[in-house]
């Protein structure tokens, strides 16, 4: 669209064409190449906390105190200052420009952490139509707990899980929501999910999923829950059936256990062993299963031997599965990751085997059923990985982040990683290992768009993750104007690290449309942090 | 959804209130609905209404694949490259004037 490279030229170019249809945010983009962050402030003097992340609205930057018990939230502003000399550009920046408050500040503290309990700082999500910001806290981690309850064996269990809601504007906690004796992956928000105004959090330990709802009003609802009962009256249903049982002392019995637990106020109160049932989930999915593999054959006895082979042979894998991870894909459709038990806990889940369910939450079907080395679900990742990145409809920036489905750049980098693979379905599963996608975990700066600037991603990506630090800056480079060095982003101290021998990590917090940035450069001890600020002067 | 120009004075109250824009992030585009089909060869049928599927290509995928599996036995693969070959007359698609 534009002709010349020049920002002067290009603002006149704009005032007379119109961009194609459907290209006005890219063409808008395109300015970025010429505003670009290369001025570095050298570890600025800020407070000791964990800058977490900037809101994908811009307007909050989220940090939590190092003992992990206050939130501190900051407004992210640009610094002014005045210079009476003629030729200001030159001159360095006055100290009092170079200060962290200068471009950031603070709006309140609030501490949501009682005794006992921790923020767990990797996880926030943010709904931007109304400003909320999700945060949780936890007590500590009980490992070997006995799996009574409906609980599953080898799953870790936290006495305490709090999840907060907060109106960013003044940091007034809305509502609360406490999981007891539970297990929610909390590490990079990967256990919960938001869409819209959508929540899903996957219970591990009771292998569960909460489908909650933020009102405006900032109240959290429950929608469903998903797991033993899929139907909201499967429950009521049940447990009416139980109770017209032939024995009648029987089922004085387990109305008195009912009426125990309800006083309880557990929701989980079938006591474990109590039923032979499978989860209601469970059913759905080996239905699904035998129903797929029964069409496949259209012979009896090739039928039934397909099905020995393929249903009843590893019936009880089938049956051991639990869920992993959960994405909304729409309003109505989760894709479920089911794994086994170890799998689930473990850091690195890639040998352990996993599968893939869409569940459609409203007529409680399974949609679709995938192996994670399937070249089908390959195919559709390939083809529409954007769709499984879903955002909310109000949510603007986070529509245009670069994928292998809407860039040519991403998807070359993709092509030539397949044909590099030595296998094809090493390949694909760990492609597909990236599923489900967490939810809010890459950044919308334009800064990472793929088609104006070309960078090592093993160095600095959208993704929000610690990575090994370098010494050296990061180097972006312009797509369209090969070979030509656009800005640098440099962690650590300007002189270099002096201490060579211990590993740095290196986190890098970028404004979602400002050219602003900052980079955190820690060692693994308790040593305070680097920080540095990125902005264009 | 209002038409911006649906207000404004002109010489006939209907002119501009069919104007829609074309595309959400740039309001200021505005294309009229009513879509021209791009050949002679049939009339499209009268009170035709276009609107956009709500399940997204991705769910529409998933969909069509399992119910072709329930329904036939044909490899997974070959109902891929049969779905990409063929092309479905959609109500859905809208065809842009232009």
């Amino acid at each position: 669209m534009f002709k010349s490279n020049n920002v002067t030229a290009r603002i006149f170019q704009r005032q007379i064409c119109t961009p194609a249809p459907g290209t006005s945010i890219y063409s808008a983009r395109r300015f970025y190449e010429n505003i670009v962050p290369s001025c570095t402030i050298y570890d600025v003097e800020c407070p000791d906390h964990s800058f977490r992340k900037f809101t994908e609205d811009g307007l909050y930057l989220i940090s939590f105190s190092r003992n992990h018990q206050d939130l501190i939230v900051y407004r992210p502003r640009w610094p002014s200052f005045s210079c009476k000399e003629e030729d200001c550009d030159t001159h360095e920046l006055p100290p009092k420009a170079k200060k962290f408050e200068g471009f950031f500040t603070e709006l309140y503290s609030v501490s949501l952490a009682t005794s006992g309990e921790l923020i767990c700082k990797d996880f926030f999500l943010y709904m931007e139509n109304n400003q909320f910001g999700l945060f949780a806290t936890s007590t500590a981690q009980i490992h070997d707990a006995p799996a009574v309850g409906g609980a599953v064996q080898g799953v870790p269990c936290v006495e305490k899980i709090t999840f907060h809601l907060l109106r960013m504007e003044d940091g007034v906690v809305l509502d609360e929501r406490v999981f007891w004796s539970d297990y929610v992956n909390l590490a990079h928000s990967m256990g919960v999910f938001l869409y819209d105004d959508l929540l899903a959090i996957v219970s591990l330990r009771y292998q569960r999923i909460h489908i909650l709802q933020i009102r405006d009003s900032g109240n959290l609802v429950d929608v469903r829950t998903i797991g033993e009962f899929c139907r909201e009256d499967d429950e009521l249903f049940l447990y009416s059936s139980v109770q017209s049982m032939a024995n009648p002392d029987k089922s004085k019995q387990l109305h008195q256990m009912t009426v125990n637990h309800a006083a309880n106020g557990l929701h989980h109160d079938r006591p474990a062993g109590e039923t032979s049932f499978l989860s209601g989930i469970k059913q759905r999915l080996l239905s699904f299963i035998y129903q797929g593999i029964w069409n496949e054959e259209t012979d009896q006895t090739l039928r039934m031997q397909c099905l020995k082979k393929k249903f009843y042979f590893h019936f009880q894998d089938y049956v051991d599965l639990i869920i992993w991870k959960v994405q909304f894909l729409d309003r109505h459709h989760l894709l479920i990751k089911f794994g086994s038990v170890d799998g689930g806990v473990s850091r690195n889940a890639d040998n352990h085997p996993a599968f893939f369910a869409v569940y459609n939450m409203e007529t409680t079907e399974i949609t679709a059923f995938y192996q994670n080395s399937t070249d089908e679900l390959y195919l559709l990742f390939e083809l529409f990985c954007d769709h499984f990145h879903v955002s909310g409809k109000n949510s603007l920036y986070m529509n245009f982040i670069s994928t292998h489905s809407n860039n040519i750049h991403n998807l070359e980098q993709l092509k030539s990683n397949k044909n590099k693979a030595s296998s094809l379905s090493q390949f694909v599963k760990k492609m597909l290992s990236s599923l489900p996608f967490s939810c809010q975990s890459q950044s919308p700066s334009p800064y990472f768009d793929q088609s104006l600037f070309r960078y090592d991603e093993k160095l600095i990506s959208a993704t929000d993750r610690h990575r090994q630090s370098t010494d050296h800056p990061i180097k972006f480079i312009s797509r369209r104007q090969p070979n030509i060095l656009k800005f640098k982003i440099k962690p650590g101290p300007e002189a270099g690290n002096t201490d060579t021998r211990s590993k740095k990590i290196s986190s890098f917090l970028f404004h979602p449309f400002l050219p602003l940035a900052l980079s955190v450069q820690q060692t693994l001890f308790l040593q305070p942090a680097v920080v540095n600020i990125h902005f264009r002067r | 959804m209002g038409s911006m120009l649906g207000d404004w004075p002109s010489f006939d109250p209907m002119n501009f209130s069919q104007l829609r824009p074309s595309d959400p992030s740039s309001p200021s585009r505005m294309t009229p609905v009513t879509y021209c089909p791009t050949h002679d060869r049939c009339q499209p049928p009268p009170n035709q209404v276009i609107a956009s599927e709500s399940r997204n290509i991705l769910l529409r995928n998933m969909y069509k694949r399992t119910e072709d599996k329930l329904r036939s036995k044909r490899p997974a693969s070959e109902i891929l490259i049969t779905d990409q070959g063929l092309k479905h007359p959609r109500t859905s698609t809208a065809e842009s004037p232009f």
